[in-house]
């Protein structure tokens, strides 16, 4: 077994780091649950929603149609949003990303930062980068806030601390209490409210994502249940809100129809707590809300991407859906897979933005059930994504399996020469076959064929050949 | 070619190579994500604020009101509120309302008086938040909350407690017929609240309050 530690660093090892989580008894008590709870609720909201499945078509072409002609809405959204007294920056990848946010920073000598939660942040690394400049950031979501102070990186795109029970959790903040504070989830979700207005009510800069921006209107759209998003964009004087380029729709009247899919898939809830819609800083006379609004733009890969047969995958809202469906992810949890985004969709994301090679184990942690499609609030085709991914992968020499590869050019051999196929069908039934005609299971194959009989036997050859049967006796039948 | 430029090229240049992986969707109208609320718009309301964890009164008038007010404000022992300037709560007679129960009233004129940090400082403190909101939808249970001068931002984010006082015409259907309400022009801060503050990162289990409202009371005039 390998030194790295899994909860805290990215990596390439899903099968030990699975074998790992396999073996934790606290992550698989709570992972046990996530099928009753969330997964439950966002098929009881699918089932309870009329036209659920309409609704889901139209959210999907509403993103097929928007990707059609990104380039367009994204210089539309930059003119609204500037029109309002907003600013856009346009980041290549993560390093611009950091960059001009950092600089943005700098300009206003900002020390504290609060942050709502946000995939695209943690993607970037941006964390790392501001506090390697000396400002202190805050995570602001109650479960970013905890895996931030454990040094975790997050396991579920929407619960983000899902790996930690209630009991470490209230040890994790037990350390910036100064005490012990006992198991109860109201007394640790007040520490963390009552320290975190502090930090909200010192910080210089607001920090968040976008679940969507409107080109029409420039605004941005936050979604939360805590309210920590408000707060970010309420108390701080400037708000930074970074997005990737894929986050973008057209119009206001589109906006609808994304909220009642994103809740549904995210919770099963109709609508989340606080829905926020952002247009710039705040006008003349309004006493709170900041006085300046910043966009960061992000590519990081997308375009290639939006540009190849994987384009669907931009179609992600982000709700975890697929994450509380999936055997796999239920299973191994969030840490297994890696890289920032975890389950299902993960799987198709972290391959594309990180690299395929690296990542070869993901496409195959799938067992293609589909449970991740039917979840899905914009119908993802995400088991045909992976399969494309394994065709790739079969594709790169390094990761062609040469006793695969001798195995299958065999057997295209023999099946284009008949007395050959008949010769090795003869050969199989007159040895294994004949041997195994009591119990037709090989429990262990040999050599590196062993991986198949780990988990599952082998069904052996028949004791006669079909031909041979037919000859016999199935011409009479 | 600037930056910003060529970034947008390389965004074009992609859309365009991904045009032929477009996925075939179905023909779907476009209103197809309307709900609606058929019935009685304020019973449903009611229902669903109580069902997302919310507690509604459904009452006749405006005295009716008040008194439910008192009710509500005596049972967290409230000694500051953050209220919103709104033709509803004048008619309610909200500031002479808190007077008896000795609850301290802070709204943005008063507010406005205060050096920034003062503000900051009342207004953190405050107990009860009472606003009323740009509109109500009875599908999900919800109340659309505009920005302006007079009603802020916080008054529904800060305290502890959010009252909030609704009439009957301000209620919609669906969260549709609210946004539609928005146009032409957005304010800088449109928020749609659903509940009080719900959190599930303790072991996924529900726990209300951790940073909005964790009571979240809608009295309803019928």
């Amino acid at each position: 077994m390998s030194g790295t530690d899994y909860l805290r660093e990215p990596h390439h090892e899903f099968l030990p780091a699975s074998e790992q989580a396999l073996g934790d008894p606290t992550l698989q008590r709570i992972l046990g649950q996530l099928g009753d709870t969330l997964g439950k609720r966002n098929r009881d909201a699918w089932a309870a929603l009329p036209n659920s499945d309409l609704i889901r078509e139209r959210a999907r072409a509403i993103k097929d149609q928007t990707l059609a002609d990104l380039d367009t809405h994204l210089a539309t959204l930059e003119q609204s949003v500037v029109a309002r007294g907003g600013h856009v920056h346009w980041a290549d990848d993560g390093e611009q990303a950091r960059r001009n946010i950092l600089d943005l920073m700098q300009r206003r000598g900002a020390k504290v930062a609060v942050k709502s939660k946000s995939m695209t942040s943690e993607e970037i690394h941006l964390n790392e980068a501001l506090e390697h400049a000396g400002i202190e950031v805050v995570e602001t979501d109650l479960g970013e806030y905890i895996i931030q102070l454990a040094g975790h990186r997050p396991s579920h795109i929407v619960a983000p601390a899902i790996h930690l029970s209630a009991a470490q959790i209230a040890e994790i903040l037990s350390k910036p209490a100064g005490k012990r504070l006992p198991v109860e989830r109201e007394v640790l979700a007040g520490f963390a409210r009552q320290t975190l207005r502090q930090k909200f009510a010192q910080a210089d800069v607001g920090i968040s994502g976008a679940n969507f921006a409107i080109a029409e209107t420039g605004s941005i759209v936050l979604v939360t249940n805590e309210g920590n998003g408000r707060l970010t964009c309420a108390l701080p004087k400037c708000h930074i809100a970074i997005m990737g380029i894929e986050k973008v729709i057209p119009r206001l009247a589109d906006l609808p129809v994304f909220l009642k899919v994103l809740a549904r898939g995210a919770t099963g809830q109709k609508l989340s707590v606080y829905t926020q819609i952002i247009t710039g800083p705040r006008q003349p006379g309004e006493m709170e809300g900041p006085d300046e609004f910043h966009l960061v733009i992000l590519d990081n890969g997308r375009s290639k991407i939006l540009g190849s047969p994987l384009r669907e995958s931009l179609f992600c809202i982000r709700c975890g859906a697929c994450l509380n469906a999936c055997p796999i992810y239920r299973s191994v949890g969030g840490h297994a897979y890696g890289g920032v985004y975890a389950g299902p969709i993960g799987a198709v994301l972290t391959p594309l933005y990180d690299g395929l090679a690296a990542n070869h184990h993901l496409p195959h942690a799938s067992s293609l059930c589909g449970a991740c499609q039917a979840a899905c609030p914009v119908k993802i085709q995400i088991p045909q994504m992976l399969i494309q991914l394994r065709e790739q992968l079969h594709q790169t020499p390094e990761h062609k399996n040469r006793l695969e590869a001798l195995a299958y050019g065999l057997w295209a051999r023999s099946l284009r020469i008949p007395w050959l196929y008949r010769l090795s069908t003869w050969l199989a039934t007159r040895t294994i076959g004949r041997f195994k005609r009591r119990n037709p299971w090989i429990k262990r194959l040999p050599g590196k064929l062993g991986g198949w009989t780990e988990s599952r036997d082998f069904p052996a050859p028949a004791a006669e050949r079909f031909r041979d049967w037919w000859r016999k006796e199935g011409r009479g039948e | 070619m600037s930056s910003r430029d060529a970034f947008l090229a390389r965004v074009r240049l992609a859309a365009e190579q991904g045009r032929p992986y477009r996925v075939h969707t179905r023909e779907v109208p476009e209103n197809i994500g309307y709900i609606g609320a058929s019935g009685d718009l304020v019973k449903r309301f009611a229902m669903e604020v109580n069902a997302v964890g919310g507690e509604a009164v459904v009452v006749s008038d405006l005295e009716a009101a008040a008194r439910e007010l008192h009710r509500l404000l005596a049972e967290v022992g409230a000694r500051s509120a953050v209220c919103w300037k709104h033709d509803l709560l004048e008619r309610l007679g909200l500031r002479q309302l808190l007077v008896g129960p000795g609850v301290s009233l802070h709204d943005y004129e008063s507010l406005a008086k205060l050096p920034s940090d003062e503000q900051r400082r009342t207004l953190l403190a405050c107990d009860v938040g009472i606003t009323s909101c740009d509109c109500a939808i009875a599908e999900t249970g919800t109340l659309m909350v505009l920005a302006r001068p007079g009603q802020e931002r916080v008054a529904s984010l800060l305290p502890p407690m959010h009252v909030a006082i609704v009439e009957r015409r301000q209620i919609v259907p669906d969260l549709v017929d609210a946004i539609e309400l928005l146009k032409p022009t957005l304010p800088s801060n449109v928020t749609f609240i659903t509940g009080p503050s719900k959190t599930g990162d303790i072991e996924l289990q529900l726990t209300t309050g951790v940073h909005g409202p964790g009571k979240w009371r809608v009295i309803v005039i019928a």
